[in-house]
């Protein structure tokens, strides 16, 4: 692998966010908006925490939509941003391998998880592990019921779909959601990181 | 960190190497596209057997309270107008829109917007809608209600009395003390 992960997450992590004069931040072809992370896990525990049982891992599946339509449409603006192929574009060899390590190193320059590829089989399965995310900060202490890191669930899904998934379509109407991506391990469960295994649809 | 006026929204911005997170002012944050913000609230729409507006908007009105209330109290902010402009200050950074204060009693506050992320964002992405859609202002909007009165969350209820998104030319949101 060709991606020096360190060189990347430290220019990407320099990058300054705020709002122009009319308050928006168009970026990377999306307006983007800097939250804080309780506010985001708010929502999304609150949303399930209010549905019976059985129509838990429904709720949970529309975050993860939400999360996989945002990782696409973003992911896309970052892979073909001035700013990734300043930093990473020297860096890439083997497209898209390279290109995915390299969209995993600014997704964790911009906070959304401490995470690596560990294992990849090009164009049919990738496996993250991620080893600190603002969405494991859900519980106090002890451990929760089930796994919800479900932006990370969807982020890696999307980049699949931006790896293997043909021609991005803006309209989204074709080329996302060739990957799913499920959550086998997870620090808000009690391991020491969280896995996320991501296989074809 | 220098502190050029009193009214000037103090961002204290720092990556932590370690765990690879950002902080403003203290606070864990994250950056995300209104692709995001707007399923999240589609989502909430859809979710009306389960609360889901309700839960947006409370979940904006509780985080922001406590980050301004922090805020404010770090800093002795104690008059009204300098909270009104940290507020709108703090919004804008965020990237959030740009919203404005336009009236504030102990019993209704008024504000608008000209510019705003989940409007433009939605218009963006749907192309327009029927109803106004921005929870996560309201929220916010009843946060700094309840602030400027000196109050707790739940303080206020609001609605979005006209909408960006909807094509009206400003977003108009009115709170009125519970």
């Amino acid at each position: 692998m060709a991606i020096d992960r360190k060189k990347v997450i430290s220019e990407m992590s320099k990058v300054k966010v705020l709002g122009n004069e009319e308050g928006m931040i168009p970026a990377f072809g999306v307006y983007v908006q800097q939250l804080p992370g309780e506010f985001w896990n708010g929502f999304a525990r609150r949303l399930v925490n209010s549905v019976p049982e059985d129509l838990i891992e429904a709720a949970e599946g529309l975050l993860v939509n939400a999360a996989h339509e945002c990782g696409y449409h973003t992911g896309y603006g970052i892979i073909t941003s001035d700013e990734f192929n300043t930093i990473v574009g020297p860096m890439i060899e083997n497209a898209p391998e390279d290109v995915l390590h390299g969209a995993f190193a600014v997704f964790t320059a911009w906070g959304w998880a401490q995470s690596e590829v560990v294992e990849h089989a090009a164009g049919e399965k990738m496996v993250v592990r991620a080893y600190d995310y603002y969405e494991s900060d859900v519980m106090l202490c002890g451990k929760a019921e089930r796994p919800s890191a479900y932006m990370i669930r969807g982020v890696c899904g999307a980049f699949m779909d931006l790896a293997y998934g043909g021609e991005y379509d803006s309209t989204g109407k074709s080329g996302i959601y060739t990957f799913q991506c499920e959550q086998t391990k997870g620090i808000e469960i009690g391991d020491d990181y969280g896995e996320f295994v991501v296989t074809r649809t | 960190m220098a502190i050029e006026k009193a009214t000037e929204f103090e961002i204290d911005h720092r990556f932590d190497p370690v765990g690879n997170r950002h902080y403003l002012n203290g606070v864990c944050s994250v950056l995300h596209c209104h692709h995001y913000a707007t399923l999240y609230t589609q989502l909430a729409l859809d979710a009306t057997d389960f609360e889901g507006v309700r839960h947006l908007l409370e979940t904006s009105e509780d985080v922001f309270h406590n980050i301004l209330d922090r805020y404010f109290s770090e800093r002795e902010i104690a008059t009204i107008d300098e909270k009104i402009e940290l507020a709108q200050q703090y919004w804008q950074a965020i990237g959030m829109g740009l919203v404005r204060f336009t009236g504030v009693g102990k019993y209704e506050v008024l504000a608008e917007m000209e510019y705003s992320h989940i409007d433009e964002g939605w218009l963006k992405k749907w192309g327009g809608s029927d109803r106004p859609v921005n929870y996560m202002t309201a929220g916010f909007v009843a946060a700094v209600a309840a602030l400027l009165n000196d109050k707790p969350s739940r303080s206020f209820t609001v609605r979005e009395t006209q909408s960006l998104a909807c094509g009206d030319e400003k977003s108009k949101f009115k709170a009125v003390v519970r």
